[in-house]
């Protein structure tokens, strides 16, 4: 269709805003991260917009380098926090998709379990923070608070709906034809499922697997509820970030944010087509 | 009958007891494949409900000394139920939680609906500049809320902006005042959540045939004619689909609320889920807390049986 | 008033030209066909016509209007698209009055010309049916009559029989003539399938390559047809075209065909015009229009196959350069490899210069 000259330069004019609001958050945590402490805050009218002397300052200090412009210690790094959330949102990961692409496929192709839509739905539409005291209890009844396992346990049943809602849709678009051939060459449907179907279906996983990743990465309150020391999580150890001497640690949690920030969105850009997909639970396809 | 997908109703036939149907093993395969499944829903719901069912109806804490099984010696009458009936805090905190979610979602919708509209068609540039419009939904939410702790310190970036657009020294204090602090967070989500809008809205509006378009232009029809008599009427569940999840996640809005503000200052910012999280880990009244959870878990159960139904109708347009 | 010119129209697609200096008058009231294969140029031009897409260079008017800055939606042109762009989430009625709602008509004349259009088209009984799942006959009635009740001058369709199983098509052929005859507005058919040009246009625009190669009536278009592109692309099987050079014989001008032999001798005319062809001609007559002769008559060449269509029988001889298609009634005794002798009849012969592919008019 053809637009006439004034409406591209609206277009332009309105996607050029929307970038700079989009972008000026990020980049200022961004600078942030790579500014000394006399750049956290501004002195007097003069803000810095870009780091006049950048340094690496702030990542050193949160993995225990002492600095010589950060008096105070660190009495742990964050290197436990981020090994924390990685086995954390990781095995939980494996356990969503692990069970529900094995319940997509069951329901998708024989049936069963059509109990599991409407419940998994269920499931993600209660706030946690409704659920969290008989978590809490039965966690530490079976001694996983402040564990990476237990985290990764409940981690695993959250997401558990998307892992399922996803790997159906893409368990539905899959053509038969070629399981039916393999059915009536010999095979059996168990061997069918691990020698045909799931091979087929590795790209659809990739994503999958990385949407629900995403979605454990970024938990917060849970890890909240569930860690107390040991195993805190990148977010929780962030918010715990804070020294009586110095105030907040602009720099240090701006560092650390960016850490944490940066594997969703780089995740989130390489499976951008799944994104929708994801999350309307398979309700729309883009 | 091929042997594949053997629907439900096959399987309730009799079954031969001489030789294994194809049905047979695809029934008990899928048994197999779903049996994970169920046991974690049923681990996540049925013993935590009937737990908390339990617990809701006594004096029980973490404090008490007793284990919670023996809760019952702690038996409140019903207590806790009627407590929450006359609860201000609670009722305020839902208010402020339904105030986020009328003023964030409408904007979210409107804003997402615009960048929809322009991205419709191609043109240079399209790709990067949708790549960087979705970022904020994939930034952790605790990130995002403390990016938007900086840029609203009265030292921060707002102001700093503020201040060379309005020539005057701006240095106002966002999170310490009542009302800037509420608007501070629904900027934050605001933020967060109007590229989930665009990204769904977008699906939905590439999925309007052009030839429609093109046929109520050639009939005559204006851009907004098109738009309420083409485009909306097609994107109604869709639509319906966005706004029903971005008003459920903002009902359970925390994580970038709780990080900028902590609720405050006072209990000004303080939603569902912030004072809940409070009377948790503050209070540890938790017996009160599983009433006020289960009283929520009912309320939400019947809306989301209804979302239910609207999703399988928008699956079966698409089949 | 409704006639359309086309001057000079070009379309670029970047480095790409759709349209090469497109120059065609549409009579008012008349049925034209713009007829080619894919890719040669008719949609790019019909969606100019439409507004839809802007010419690079030249003009389009409507009567003495120049259309140039007129926005799609008040060209008055109704539009029939190839999958008919049915608003499938109204009713029948809600397609047939869109337009006159969009408009703002008043109440009672949307109701009126929406019963008289419903009524002409025989959807009355449809009307208050949702327009989805409804047949693809139907369909196309209500891509008609929601652009008819608009009462454009000028209607525009876009293959509209493409998508259509071909048992059907020869009902909605039938079916649109029948329309076009009772609405008379001027009306651009874009096509590729030649069988719907012939039957149903009063005038068809053949176009290759961006190129318009010749305008002409169904019959003119099939027996003059200005150069071998049209010759090959008209008739089914399309014109024999065999390559050779004008010689002298005893009794007059003749073609050399080469393997195939010498052609029967030429009138005065056409040997005129052969004579003057440097590069040569080709040879060319309609399959329908030949005959077998005896030995020693026409052009001798093997018989390599024997299609049985039903009603006649096409007969396939030579190969390569030399192929040469005639049809028979069904009667045709052929044995395969053996040689046959075909002549075209009368004044079936067409001489194409082989340089150009023009047609070397000579009659």
């Amino acid at each position: 269709m053809n637009r006439s000259l004034s409406f591209e330069v609206f277009r332009y004019a309105a996607i050029l805003g929307a970038l700079a609001i989009t972008l000026i958050p990020i980049l200022w945590m961004v600078s942030m991260a790579f500014k000394p402490i006399p750049e956290w805050q501004a002195t007097g009218d003069a803000l810095t917009w870009i780091p006049k002397a950048p340094t690496l300052d702030n990542f050193r200090f949160i993995f225990g380098e002492s600095s010589s412009n950060l008096i105070v210690a660190l009495d742990r790094t964050a290197a436990k926090p981020i090994l924390s959330s990685l086995l954390s949102a990781s095995i939980g990961t494996l356990i969503a998709m692990s069970a529900g692409t094995a319940a997509a496929y069951g329901l998708s192709r024989f049936g069963s379990g059509a109990n599991l839509p409407l419940a998994l739905i269920q499931l993600r539409l209660f706030p946690p923070m409704a659920v969290m005291i008989p978590v809490m209890i039965m966690w530490s009844f079976l001694n996983m608070m402040d564990t990476w396992w237990g985290l990764a346990l409940i981690y695993g049943i959250v997401t558990l709906p998307f892992a399922f809602w996803l790997m159906k849709t893409f368990f539905d678009d899959m053509p038969r034809e070629i399981e039916e051939a393999a059915l009536v060459e010999g095979c059996s449907r168990a061997r069918v499922f691990w020698r045909i179907t799931l091979p087929m279906m590795r790209a659809p996983l990739a994503s999958a697997a990385l949407f629900v990743f995403i979605l454990n990465w970024s938990d917060y309150l849970i890890a909240l509820l569930l860690t107390t020391r040991e195993w805190v999580t990148i977010p929780v150890y962030m918010a715990s970030l804070s020294s009586s001497m110095t105030g907040q640690l602009y720099g240090a949690k701006a560092a650390l944010g960016l850490i944490a920030a940066v594997p969703p969105v780089v995740m989130g850009i390489l499976i951008q087509k799944h994104l929708v997909r994801g999350l309307t639970f398979g309700a729309l396809k883009q | 009958m091929t042997a594949t997908a053997a629907p439900l109703k096959d399987l309730s036939q009799p079954m031969s007891v001489t030789a294994p149907k194809p049905q047979d093993e695809g029934r008990k395969l899928g048994f197999r494949l779903t049996l994970p499944a169920q046991v974690l829903v049923l681990f996540i719901s049925l013993f935590p409900l009937l737990m908390q069912l339990y617990i809701s109806l006594t004096d029980w804490s973490p404090l008490s000394g007793m284990a919670w099984p023996r809760a019952w010696e702690m038996w409140n009458n019903f207590a806790n139920y009627t407590d929450l009936i006359s609860d201000n805090r609670l009722w305020s905190a839902l208010g402020r939680t339904l105030l986020v979610m009328v003023v964030c979602v409408p904007v979210e919708f409107l804003l997402g609906l615009g960048l929809a509209t322009l991205f419709a068609d191609d043109f240079p540039g399209k790709r990067i500049f949708y790549s960087i419009l979705i970022m904020p939904m994939m930034v952790v939410p605790a990130v995002a809320g403390y990016m938007f702790y900086m840029l609203f310190q009265s030292g921060g970036p707002v102001n700093d902006i503020l201040s060379s657009l309005l020539g005057t020294p701006v240095t106002v204090a966002w999170l310490s005042d009542p009302v800037l602090a509420m608007i501070a967070v629904m900027v934050a989500d605001i933020w967060q959540w109007t590229p989930l809008m665009f990204l769904i809205l977008l699906a939905g509006l590439v999925g309007v045939p052009e030839d429609q378009m093109r046929a109520a232009t050639l009939l005559g029809a204006g851009p907004w004619q098109r738009f309420r008599t083409i485009v909306l009427p097609r994107m109604k569940t869709i639509i319906i689909i966005a706004l029903a999840i971005r008003v459920i996640e903002c009902f359970k809005i925390f994580d970038t609320l709780y990080i900028m503000t902590g609720g405050g200052p006072g209990v000004a910012t303080e939603t569902i889920s912030v004072y809940i999280y409070k009377i948790t880990t503050q209070d540890l009244i938790w017996g009160y807390v599983a009433a006020i959870a289960l009283a929520i878990l009912v309320v939400l159960s019947v809306a989301c049986v209804w979302a239910m139904k609207r999703m399988a109708r928008a699956q079966g347009d698409r089949a | 008033m409704s006639a359309i010119r086309l001057e000079h129209l070009v379309k670029q697609f970047g480095a790409f030209t759709a349209l090469k200096t497109m120059d065609l008058t549409i009579e008012d009231g008349e049925f034209m066909a713009l007829l080619g294969p894919s890719g040669c140029g008719k949609s790019t031009t019909m969606n100019m016509i439409a507004g839809m897409e802007r010419p690079s260079e030249g003009r389009i008017l409507f009567g003495d209007r120049d259309m140039a800055g007129v926005p799609m939606g008040r060209r008055g042109v109704g539009f029939v698209f190839q999958n008919y762009a049915i608003f499938t989430h109204m009713t029948v009625r809600q397609n047939l009055d869109y337009g006159l709602r969009m408009g703002g008509r008043p109440k009672a004349e949307i109701a009126s010309r929406t019963k008289a259009i419903a009524d002409l088209l025989q959807l009355s009984d449809l009307l208050d049916r949702p327009a989805q799942g409804l047949s693809v006959n139907i369909l196309q009635r209500v891509a008609i009559g929601r652009s008819a009740v608009m009462e454009p001058a000028i209607f525009l369709l876009d293959e509209p029989l493409s998508n259509v199983d071909a048992a059907f098509r020869a009902v909605m052929r039938t079916e649109l003539k029948h329309l076009q005859r009772q609405f008379r507005q001027t009306m651009v058919y874009v096509t590729h399938d030649q069988l719907e040009a012939m039957t149903m246009a009063d005038r068809i625009a053949v176009m290759d390559h961006g190129v318009l190669q010749q305008v002409g009536t169904p019959l003119q278009v099939y027996n003059d047809p200005a150069n071998t592109f049209v010759a090959r692309f008209i008739g089914a099987p399309g014109m024999n075209l065999l390559k050779g050079r004008p010689v002298e014989t005893p009794q007059g001008v003749a073609i050399d065909l080469g393997a195939a032999g010498i052609s029967p001798v030429l009138p005065p005319p056409q040997a005129a015009a052969a004579r003057s062809a440097k590069a040569g001609v080709y040879y060319g007559f309609r399959p329908e229009q030949a005959h077998l002769v005896s030995a020693g008559q026409g052009l001798a060449l093997p018989v390599t196959f024997v299609e049985r269509i039903g009603a006649r029988s096409i007969l396939h001889l030579g190969n390569g350069d030399t192929a040469v298609k005639g049809v028979f009634e069904n009667d045709l005794r052929a044995t395969l490899g053996e040689t046959a002798h075909i002549a075209p009849i009368g004044e079936a012969v067409r001489l194409f210069d082989a340089g150009s592919g023009a047609a070397l008019r000579g009659h």
